[in-house]
Order: structure tokens, then sequence, then C-alpha cells
């Protein structure tokens, strides 16, 4: 066994494949950490502002709160750079998404150089071109009859060839890895804590585990395939299926067949509601003044007052079940995408990095933890909450003659001491959080790998190696 | 004699199996792909024209819709990811277009981002350049390695003659293979009732299939060069899938990068910054004439004529300042993408998109020129909405402004692009060129 393992990593390490995958790895991997030292700086730099600016401005009219930089957002990013940096939270939970980083939307579309894009894009690749010929190929030079006229078990056979891809990938992998950690621990030693690379080397064993599917794929149609260019093409269909075609098409899908509003169905909501919600509320003070019901103008502002506040909740509530929507449309299209397996692995790297949409529920469920301290030190300090929305209302009546001004109220400014405001603290997702979020996707790459294995497997035994 | 070898080409193609396995796959993807996004240009242009419909404009909120493309069940280029809509006011006017929900709700990028696009123009991109790489490989190592190829030449066939029924045998398989999956895609967008192709759209798909034959010409001509270059099949289809991974995958992507740290774009501090600096000298008077008019509200009195109108210029001169700074970082966004393009012009793939983004209209530059005719609008409007203080009678009569966005016409697209057509036919010419040379001082034994 060990010899055969031996001979057939010689063979690969001999391979153009290999050498042009350790240059690749070396060249990605390092524009990875490079790349990454500039960007963190940067959104650092940002986010400590803004955190600074904040502080400088307590109010209890609302406030602004930032999501600090995910640290591993080299391993994946997760979309993160069109997420909201952050958001503005008025008194009873009015958010307001504050607008996200810099991107240059004219740019044309690609994906994050991250590690999680290296691994799923090209390195399965290079798993594949390792692993096309591992039977058909010694098929092919009739050198396969003579290894097995030998006294070697075909599972043992299949079992080190597939060792051998996996340790040939392996190497380059490692190689690449250390570039990326070496740039980066070089530029900000900080992120380089015990916990961060704990996260690093669980990524790292959910590489292999990917990586490790597609040596079984290959290893599968090599045996059931004669012909090496043959079973290259097929691979390379399945490559295109499982890294670009199901992963891309799924946003698609998802617009099409869920069954939660659309963004324009909601959109089309926002009329009507402040319409339902305001209007008629304020229509009815109006009639009740003529018929005389309300006779002071202290009585109308109340009741205008009131009016106001019970409609924003309403219109506020058709914001939260537009936010409720779109994240739904965005989790049907991530199910639906995990019928591949390269989705499976950017999610299970998304939860070992804690980055990604979970990562964004995550800010999120915080803010509106904060938000209950927050309303709480706002009716200790102002004596009221008054909750907004995106729309502020104003109309008018006449009582005798008078004009009175209706406008929908506004949180009030504090104007004493507001030293004992809250602050805001991220809770930082343990691994064991990330990886219990993961599960399921570390389950799926674990199920692909058993059935491609059992695959590959039977497929050699029956084999006929003449 | 070049008929026989054509002939003799285009049939063993024809019986291979890696030739009838490459065109299913093409031909089920491209299928695939077209009825997922006709279904979403359906969807699209539902939301689209109801919204015109329904979410009208009001006196003061004014809302315009950008169209879907047709021609992005082809090429889908940014056509999905960029907003449909636009609010504005004479106060102020977005820079950018948003989701139905409007600027700073909208969360329409959780729908778009990330998910690239699968479309005609990805399958020729990858897919078809591919099955190029496939078919191509082997076309003169094979016959070297299996010795037919000193058979052949001892016969009396000119060197030449043999190369070139080789390109042709191969090239006409290509084509037809592009002309299968093109008619296949086709048939699926024309099945729908909902979707009408102009004249103008014939053209510019007519173009987009010659960009597409050419792209894949280029291939074809790389490939056919390696594999008269190298003598062992295996070897030559390694080194070709090296470098098609590093010109889709790698260079762009690289190229993009480095274009993105090379230059720095300006913060939405400095930006705000700037646009404050740009109406700070109006600023005094802006206040006073506000003082005006809340006075004159307050007090139950008309707002005295020139204080309003002057209120309205001011209100619109601070959106139009702050409209040329946006436009400026605009520039800056542009002249960055500008230099990525320059970055990775040596990759027929970024080529290829960026024509084909021209010709399906999906592209930034039908998204500018949406825009512009958005300023051109609010321009319009602001006018109105001055007139309204200004002169009441003049204001109710005036017509109702139209927008209309101008078509691009083919001709202008195909001139913006000619840079793009002219590069690949180089890299054609070039490595076909190199092949045939190499062929012919080429060892046959």
């Amino acid at each position: 066994m060990g010899t055969i393992i031996r001979k057939e990593l010689l063979d690969h390490l001999r391979s153009v494949q290999f050498a042009v995958l350790l240059a690749a790895s070396f060249l990605l991997f390092a524009v990875n950490g490079l790349v990454f030292v500039q960007q963190y700086g940067r959104l650092n730099s940002n986010y400590r502002l803004h955190v600074a600016q904040a502080e400088q401005h307590p109010s209890t009219m609302g406030t602004s709160l930032f999501k600090s930089p995910s640290p591993l957002l080299f391993m994946a990013e997760g979309g993160e750079k069109n997420t909201p940096s952050g958001y503005y939270l008025g008194p009873k939970l009015t958010l307001l998404p504050e607008p996200a980083g810099t991107v240059n939307f004219k740019m044309p579309d690609i994906p994050e150089l991250d590690w999680a894009f290296i691994i799923k894009i090209v390195f399965s690749l290079y798993v594949i071109l390792l692993g096309f010929e591992a039977i058909s190929g010694e098929k092919e030079q009739g050198t396969l009859r003579l290894v097995l006229s030998n006294p070697v078990a075909r599972a043992k056979l299949l079992t080190a060839k597939y060792l051998a891809i996996i340790s040939s990938s392996a190497i380059p992998l490692l190689v690449g890895l250390l570039i990326s950690l070496i740039l980066i621990g070089a530029f900000l030693p900080a992120l380089m804590g015990p916990s961060n690379l704990v996260r690093m080397a669980v990524f790292f064993v959910l590489a292999l585990a990917y990586l490790s599917l597609f040596a079984f794929l290959s290893l599968f149609f090599s045996a059931l395939i004669p012909r090496s260019s043959l079973v290259l093409l097929v691979l390379l269909a399945f490559w295109i299926i499982f890294a670009f075609f199901i992963p891309d098409m799924s946003g698609i899908a998802a617009q099409r067949f869920s069954k939660v509003p659309s963004e324009y169905e909601m959109a089309k909501l926002v009329g009507p509601t402040i319409q339902g919600e305001v209007w008629k509320r304020i229509a009815g003070i109006q009639d009740r003044i003529q018929k005389g019901e309300l006779k002071t103008e202290e009585d109308i502002l109340k009741e205008a007052n009131r009016a106001y506040e019970e409609g924003q909740d309403g219109v506020r509530k058709l914001y939260d079940d537009y936010d409720k929507a779109m994240e739904e449309r965005a989790a049907l299209a991530q199910r639906i995408s995990r019928v591949s397996p390269a989705a499976l692995f950017q999610y299970a790297a998304e939860a070992v990095s804690a980055t990604g949409p979970t990562a964004e529920a995550r800010f999120l469920s915080d803010v509106r933890n904060y938000s209950r301290i927050y309303d709480d030190y706002v009716l200790k300090k102002v004596g009221k909450v008054v909750g907004t929305s995106p729309w502020s209302f104003s109309s008018s009546a006449t009582l005798n003659g008078k004009y009175i001004n209706l406008e929908s109220p506004s949180p009030q400014e504090y104007a004493g001491d507001k030293s004992d405001f809250p602050r805001f603290s991220e809770s930082r997702p343990s691994l064991v959080d990330g990886l219990r979020h993961g599960l399921w996707d570390i389950a799926g790459l674990l199920v692909w790998n058993i059935l491609l294995a059992g695959l590959a497997f039977s497929a050699f035994l029956r084999t006929d190696v003449r | 004699m070049l008929r026989t070898i054509i002939k003799r080409e285009i049939l063993e193609y024809l019986k291979s199996a890696k030739f009838l396995i490459g065109l299913g796959i093409t031909l089920a993807l491209a299928a695939g792909s077209t009825v997922i996004n006709v279904q979403d240009y359906k969807g699209r242009l539902q939301d689209y024209q109801s919204a015109s419909q329904e979410l009208k404009s009001d006196r003061f909120y004014k809302r315009l819709y950008r169209p879907p493309q047709v021609l992005s069940t082809l090429i889908q280029g940014k056509d999905r990811k960029l907003g449909n809509s636009i609010t504005f006011t004479y106060l102020n006017i977005p820079s950018t277009t948003s989701g139905y929900m409007g600027e700073g709700l909208s969360q329409h990028h959780r729908l778009v981002s990330g998910f690239a696009a699968v479309d005609f123009a990805f399958i020729v991109r990858v897919v078809l350049s591919l099955m190029v790489v496939f078919i191509a490989y082997n076309a003169v190592s094979e016959e070297k390695s299996s010795g037919t190829l000193k058979l052949i030449l001892s016969n009396r066939v000119p060197r030449d003659q043999l190369l070139l029924g080789k390109f042709l045998g191969g090239w006409f398989v290509i084509m037809g293979s592009l002309a299968v999956a093109a008619l296949i895609s086709l048939i699926l967008i024309l099945s729908h009732s909902f979707i009408a192709l102009a004249a103008g759209d014939w053209t510019r798909i007519l173009i987009f299939m010659g960009l597409s034959a050419l792209y894949l010409t280029v291939f074809y001509a790389i490939s056919l060069f390696v594999s008269v270059l190298v003598d062992r099949p295996s070897v030559s289809l390694m080194i070709l899938l090296q470098a098609w991974i590093f010109l889709i995958v790698i260079y762009p992507n690289l190229g993009t990068i480095v274009a993105q740290n090379l230059s720095r774009l300006p913060s939405q501090e400095q930006i705000a910054q700037q646009k404050a600096a740009a109406f700070q000298p109006y600023e005094a008077e802006q206040k006073k004439i506000q003082d005006a008019f809340g006075q004159a509200v307050r007090s139950g009195s008309e707002v005295p004529k020139d204080v309003a109108v002057r209120n309205v210029e001011l209100w619109a001169l601070q959106a139009d300042l702050g409209h040329q700074v946006d436009e400026e970082y605009g520039r800056k966004l542009t002249s960055q993408t500008n230099l990525a393009r320059a970055m990775s012009v040596l990759s027929p793939a970024v080529l290829f998109d960026q024509a084909a983004e021209r010709y399906g209209r999906t592209g930034m530059a039908e998204y500018e020129r949406f825009m512009r005719e958005v300023y051109r609008y609010w321009q319009q409007h602001v006018a109105r909405s001055r007139l309204m203080y200004a002169d009441r009678e003049a204001y109710k009569t005036a017509a109702a402004i139209d927008f209309r966005v101008p078509v691009e016409s083919t001709a202008e697209a195909f001139a913006a692009t000619w840079l793009a057509w002219l590069l690949l036919a180089f890299f054609g010419l070039a490595f076909f060129a190199l092949g045939y040379t190499a062929f012919l001082k080429k060892d046959v034994r």
C-alpha cells in the first residue's frame, strides 16, 4: 500500500498539473493576502471612524450602530461588501440601513478572491485534472492489468490512488494558505490569535472534505469510462454545473418560485398602508372636528399624535415584513443552491469564518436586543418613546378659523447629561455556534463523500481491467 | 483535395463520442439557462409594467422605472443587478437606481449579489470554449502520436492544405454547435408571447453571434497551435486547460483586483463634504428664505411669490450641485472600471463579455444613457416646480414631461466595440499563423 501511494504521489508531483497548481496557488493566495490586508485596514478605519462619530453624539432621537469588519473575510467574504455597514436605530426599533462601503458597481462582476473561492473553483478543477486519468489512463496504457496481476487488492489500489490525489492537492493548498497567512500575519498580527487559528484549521479540514468529493467523483468516472479524454469532459461538465450553474441559477430560481411577496409587491403596499394606517386616522380626526367632538386645540393635537403613533407602528410593520420577505427569499436561494456541493462548501466556510448572511442575521439580533435597552434609556430620560418610520407626515386642520399644524411626532432629544448612554456591543459567535449553524452543510459534504466513495469503489471493483 | 480533408474531418468529429457528449452538455445547459432566464425576464417585465401603471408619480415624488432589456434573456449583463426604479423630488436626485422599495431601504442586493449570470453569453464564454479545446487539442498531436500523420503526408497532400482542411473541418463543427445552441435558445425565447424582438434586436443578436463565432475561433486557433506544437495529446490537453482556466477565471479576476487597488475611490464622508462645500456659498441665503417661508406658513398668510420661487430654486440648486459631485464620483468609478478592463485586455473572455453586454443593452453604457435621461427629466421637473409658484396658470396648462430614453443604434454599439473585435481577430490570426508555420516546419516522423 505504502509503495503504491508513494509511486502515485511521485507521478503526480512530476506532472504539469501539479506544477501549475502550485504556481497558481502561490499567486492567488498571495494576492488574497495582500488584498485583504489593504481591505481590512480600510474597513477597520472606517468602522472606527463611524463608531467614534456615533459615540461623540449620543442621542435619544436615534443612534447609529455599526458592524465591525469580520477578521476572517479573507477566508469567506460571504457578500459582506454589499451588506449595510450598520443600522440607524430609532426608538421602538425603527431600523434604517447605513450605506454599504464603497463598492464600484460599474466593475465587471467578479467574485471575491477569498480562500473559499480559490478552493471552490480552482482547486476542485485541479483535483479533477489530477484524478481523471487514475484508472482510465492506466487502462489505456495497459498497466492496470499488470498492476492487478500482482497480489494487490483492488480496494487497496483505489484507496492508494485516492490518498495520492488528496495529498498532492493538499500540498499546494497548504503552501498557499501559509503564504496568505504569513502576509496577513506580518501586517495584521492581531488577527492571528488562537481562536482564529483554530477556525483556519477547521476550514482546512472542510476544504479537504470538499476536494475529496471531487477526487471520488474523478475516480468514479475514471473507472466507469475507459477513455481518459471522455472522463475529463464529463468531469468538467460536473464541475461547471456544481461550481457555476447551480449556485448562480439559484438566485433567479428563488425569485421565481418563492411564495413570499417580491420586492415590487411589498413596494406596492407602501402607498395603501400609509393611506390606511395614517391618513385614514387623520381624516377621522378631521371628521370629529367637523362634528364638534374635538373642541380645543390641545385635544386635537393629542388625538393627532396618537393617530400618527399608531399609524407609524403600522408603517413600520410593513417595512419589517419587507425585510423578512427579502430574508426569506435569500434563504430560499441558499436552499436551492445546496444541491451543489460547491454551495455546501461555501456556506460551511461562511459558518466557520462567521461571515455572510448568518453573521448579518446575528448582528441584527444584537441590534434588536440593544433596541430594548435603548428604549428603556429613552423612556428614562425623555419620558416617552416615540416610534417613527422612514416616513414623516404633516397635515393641518382648522378649528374655528384657526390654522393648526398637525405633524407626526418625532423623537425628542434629551438635553441633559448623557454620559450613561448605553453602549452597543456585538456578540462574536463561537466556533461551536458556527459549526452548529453549518452542521447541515458539513453533513451534506460528508454525504456526498460517502455516496461518491461508494460509487467509485463499486465501479472500480466491477471494472473490466483487460 | 481540401474538400476531401474537410469532409473527412467533419465526419470524424460528428462520429466521435467527445463531440456528442460535449454538444449534449452544451445544449442542455443552454436550454436550461434560457428557460430560467426567460422566466426571470417575465417576472421583471411584469413588475416593470405594473409599477409604471400603479406606482405613479405625484406632484412631489417623481418615479421613473428602468425597463428590463429583452436581450437580457441571452446576455444578462448587469440588467438584473442594477435597480429598476428611481424616485426623486426637486429637493434631491439620487445618483443610482435602486430596488422598488426605494433608495436606502431596498434590500435588492440580497437577491442579486453573489449570483453571476448564467446565460447564453456564459455558455459561449465558458462551455463552448471548453468544448472547442476538447475538439481541437488532438487535431494534430493525435495523428502524430498514432503515426497516421506521416502516412498522410507521404501521399501527395501539401502540408498547408492538410492543416487548412483540418482547421476548416473543426471550425465548421464548432460553428455548427454554436448555431444549434443559439437556435435552441432563440426558439425557447420566441415561444413566449410576451417577448417581442424588434428589427434592431435581431441585428444585435446577429452581431452577437458573429462575436461568439470570433471568440470561439480564437480558442480554436490557440488549441490548434498547441496541438501542432506538442506531440502527446494528453500533454496538449493539459496545457490547453491550464491556458483556459487562466484566461477565463484567474486573469480577469486579478486584473480587476489590481485595478481596484491601484486607484483609490473617495469615501462617502469625503463625498458628503464635497457636496456641503459646493453649496456653502448659498447656505446663508437658504436659511433666510426658509425662515421667511416658515413664518408665512405659521402666520397662515400666503407665502410671497419671490420667496416661494427662490425656495424651490435654492433646493434644486443644492440637489444639482450634489448631483455634480455624484457625477464626478461616477466618472471615477468608470475610469477605475476602464483600468480593470485595460488590465485584462489580453483575455478573450473579457473582450467578449464587454462587447456582448453592449449588444445586449445590459451593460453600463445603456444604464448611463438611462441616468442621463433621468437627469434631463429632473431638470424639467425643477423648472415645472418653479413654475408652480411663479406662474400658476402656465403651470396648469403645461404639457406633461415625457420620458423616453433614446434608442442606441446598432451602428453606435458596434462602433463602441470595434477594439474588442480587432483584438479578438488579431489573437485568432496570430495563433493561426503560429500554428501554420509551426506545422510547416514540423518534424512529422
